[in-house]
């Protein structure tokens, strides 16, 4: 059954060739390598963010920090239209002939309402770029992927449809890798 | 991988490490997991039964304010405020050291509050939470609360009125409880997939599977979490300072003697991180000891946490002593009399002369070495802070408002049992809170330490030709 799925219900099981590697340095060139060797889908895993990770994968410019602007502004301006709406033009209250727009006392809570809304967009934003939670991943098949979260420096190459699994797995051990396993996604 | 090297310092001029012994990554991951994996102790189970039997009196005695209604507090008129806003303020300011270290702190790349983060951080939350319950049972009936607090378009077709500063207060808490919860929870992903992939039983693996998220350490997620954490750390930072002044508002913008002064905010945020860092020091001490983590919590950190408290114990100090200035060069009779008389002398004034001698002499110790690296001289003060800090806020609370302007109005204050039970309880509720905290979660963030150790081997091979001894 596993690595199956020519039951021609048309699932096509992405495989990946996952290689570990000795040290964070390790791991670094060997992603450049890899890369350079002409493969797509390439990520790294590791249990804490590595310098010169963005460099090595050819990130762009993260998108998060954009996000959080937007989200802050968008809570200022919500902030600030509310208390304008309701205490202006849908229920002017008279206290102490205080003018119904009071631009020093809005302050505080349109301040807070951009942290809150900057802050919210910080978080689920990221959870929304990365795509999680996903709870399965076919690379949680390989054994030993376990140690990524633990003491492990990983480098996993996904096979693109119809590609060579031989041809990438040379090349994640060309790239310096100590020990490659081969996983397919599972059909459930 | 090289061999690591022996003794882990950031700092070329400071010998003493961060991280103590020869670790790898495995283990940091091995050491700050253990606690949670091994079976709860006796000594667990003993905390636990009494902070449960302390969570039961809060059970009792909001039931009771609830049966009963406020009037089963000892609040009267003129004290209309009394243990209620009191132990809000208190445990408002608990959370602040949490929100320091780990937002101020990251940002200004203090390597030591690496350790200390994932535990301020929840003691932040459980104390947010504390603190919540104050105003909501004060408004007597906490099931109309939404009614009286949040800006929605009710059948009273009123709206709140923006221009008091308890409203802000209740956008400045509830944000700030939100984005405490949300930097905790980001923090903890990687912990606890780290937990996950640890763990030895399939219902321990799937339970931390659920809350891991699917984290696979992926470099391009981690791109952009680097930058998600470090954002919501900026975005805590300037909540450090608001949410205080928010509440020193409350106080500020009044005319009563002893509350309207422009000192507040600064004094209040200052007073706020003291007592936070109080509360840090009074649980880490024995965490550390006992959850086997004197590894990364060293004397050093403890150190560290000493000279904060003695920084911000002399910027109390100093808003005590500009109060008492202003109050005698303003030439104000009633502010004079405030802080002269009612409080130096007032029946109230064993509780000043507690506050003066709890947070302006006590942390005097700390200017000396042997006042900081003495562990046990170090929670004791820790604790009588943490006393001191209740005191101020009684101190400006009840005793200036129960000697206003009119002596006709004067009237003394006496907490009743349910005040009391109340205040007990939310320690209890807090206490439970952090002992399943310690049970469950690793109470060090795993993934920072290791990233530090990291950084700092990498720093010490880099640096070594020039400073290696």
């Amino acid at each position: 059954m596993s690595g199956g799925g020519e039951h021609g219900s048309g699932f096509v099981p992405r495989r990946f060739v996952i290689g570990q590697f000795a040290t964070a340095d390790a791991l670094l060139a060997g992603t450049r390598k890899v890369r350079e060797a002409g493969n797509k889908g390439v990520d790294t895993h590791t249990p804490y963010p590595l310098h010169g990770l963005e460099d090595a994968l050819g990130l762009g410019r993260p998108k998060i920090p954009t996000l959080v602007l937007l989200g802050a502004i968008a809570g200022a301006c919500i902030a600030y239209a509310m208390i304008y709406y309701m205490n202006v033009i849908d229920f002017p209250i008279n206290v102490a002939n205080r003018p119904p727009h009071s631009p020093p006392t809005n302050l505080p809570i349109t301040f807070e309402l951009a942290v809150l809304l900057g802050g919210t967009t910080s978080f689920f934003g990221f959870f929304a770029l990365a795509g999680l939670p996903k709870p399965y991943h076919p690379i949680f098949e390989a054994e030993f992927f376990t140690r990524a979260s633990i003491d492990g420096f990983f480098l996993s190459v996904e096979v693109p449809a119809g590609g060579s699994v031989e041809k990438v797995e040379a090349d994640v051990k060309g790239a310096g890798a100590v020990e490659i396993q081969t996983v397919a996604e599972s059909e459930r | 991988m090289a061999a690591p090297h022996p003794v882990i310092s950031s700092d070329p001029l400071d010998p003493r490490p961060l991280i103590e012994g020869k670790q790898t990554d495995q283990t940091i991951n091995d050491s700050l997991l253990e606690h949670v994996w091994r079976g709860a102790g006796k000594g667990w189970w003993a905390l636990f039964g009494i902070a449960l039997s302390a969570l039961g009196l809060l059970v009792i005695s909001i039931s009771y304010t609830l049966y009963k209604g406020i009037g089963s507090w000892g609040n009267n008129i003129p004290v209309g405020w009394a243990f209620g806003i009191i132990n809000f303020v208190w445990w408002i300011g608990i959370g602040h050291a949490g929100t320091l270290i780990s937002a101020i702190l990251l940002l200004l790349q203090q390597k030591w509050r690496t350790s200390i983060n994932r535990f301020a951080e929840a003691m932040t939350l459980f104390a947010v939470i504390c603190a919540l319950l104050f105003p909501l049972l004060h408004t007597g009936r906490p099931w109309f609360a939404a009614y009286w607090l949040m800006p929605y378009p009710s059948v009273q077709g009123i709206w709140p009125q923006f221009k008091s500063p308890l409203t802000w207060d209740v956008f400045a808490v509830s944000t700030y409880f939100t984005i405490s919860l949300l930097f905790w929870f980001l923090g903890l992903v990687p912990d606890l997939a780290a937990l996950r992939d640890s763990s030895k039983s399939p219902t321990k693996r799937f339970i931390y599977g659920i809350f891991a998220l699917g984290w696979r350490g992926s470099g391009r997620h981690w791109a952009e979490y680097k930058w998600s954490y470090v954002l919501l750390a900026g975005l805590s930072t300037p909540l450090v300072l608001s949410v205080h002044t928010i509440v020193s508002f409350d106080f500020a913008t009044s005319v009563l003697p002893g509350w309207h002064t422009t000192i507040f905010p600064p004094y209040f945020v200052a007073g706020a991180v003291f007592s936070g860092f109080a509360m840090v020091v009074t649980w880490i001490i024995p965490a550390r000891e006992f959850l086997g983590l004197k590894h990364v919590v060293t004397a050093k950190h403890i150190e560290m946490m000493c000279k904060v408290m003695l920084a911000t114990g002399m910027i109390v100090t100093y808003g005590y002593v500009m109060e008492h200035f202003i109050a005698w060069y303003s030439g104000d009779p009633y502010e004079f009399a405030q802080f002269f008389l009612v409080r130096q002398r007032g029946p109230m004034s064993r509780i000043y002369w507690l506050m003066v001698f709890c947070n302006c002499v006590v942390p005097q110790i700390f200017w000396t070495k042997r006042g900081r690296t003495n562990l046990p001289v170090v929670w004791i003060a820790a604790i009588l802070i943490n006393v001191g800090m209740w005191c101020e806020r009684f101190n400006i609370i009840v005793t200036s408002l129960h000697r206003d302007f009119l002596p006709s109005k004067w009237e003394n204050y006496a907490p009743t049992w349910v005040d009391i039970s109340l205040f007990i309880g939310t320690i209890g509720l807090f206490s439970t809170l952090f002992l399943l905290f310690l049970k469950f979660v690793p109470a060090v963030a795993v993934t920072e330490v290791k990233e530090l150790r990291h950084e700092l081997e990498h720093a010490g091979h880099g640096a070594g030709g020039e400073n290696h001894a």
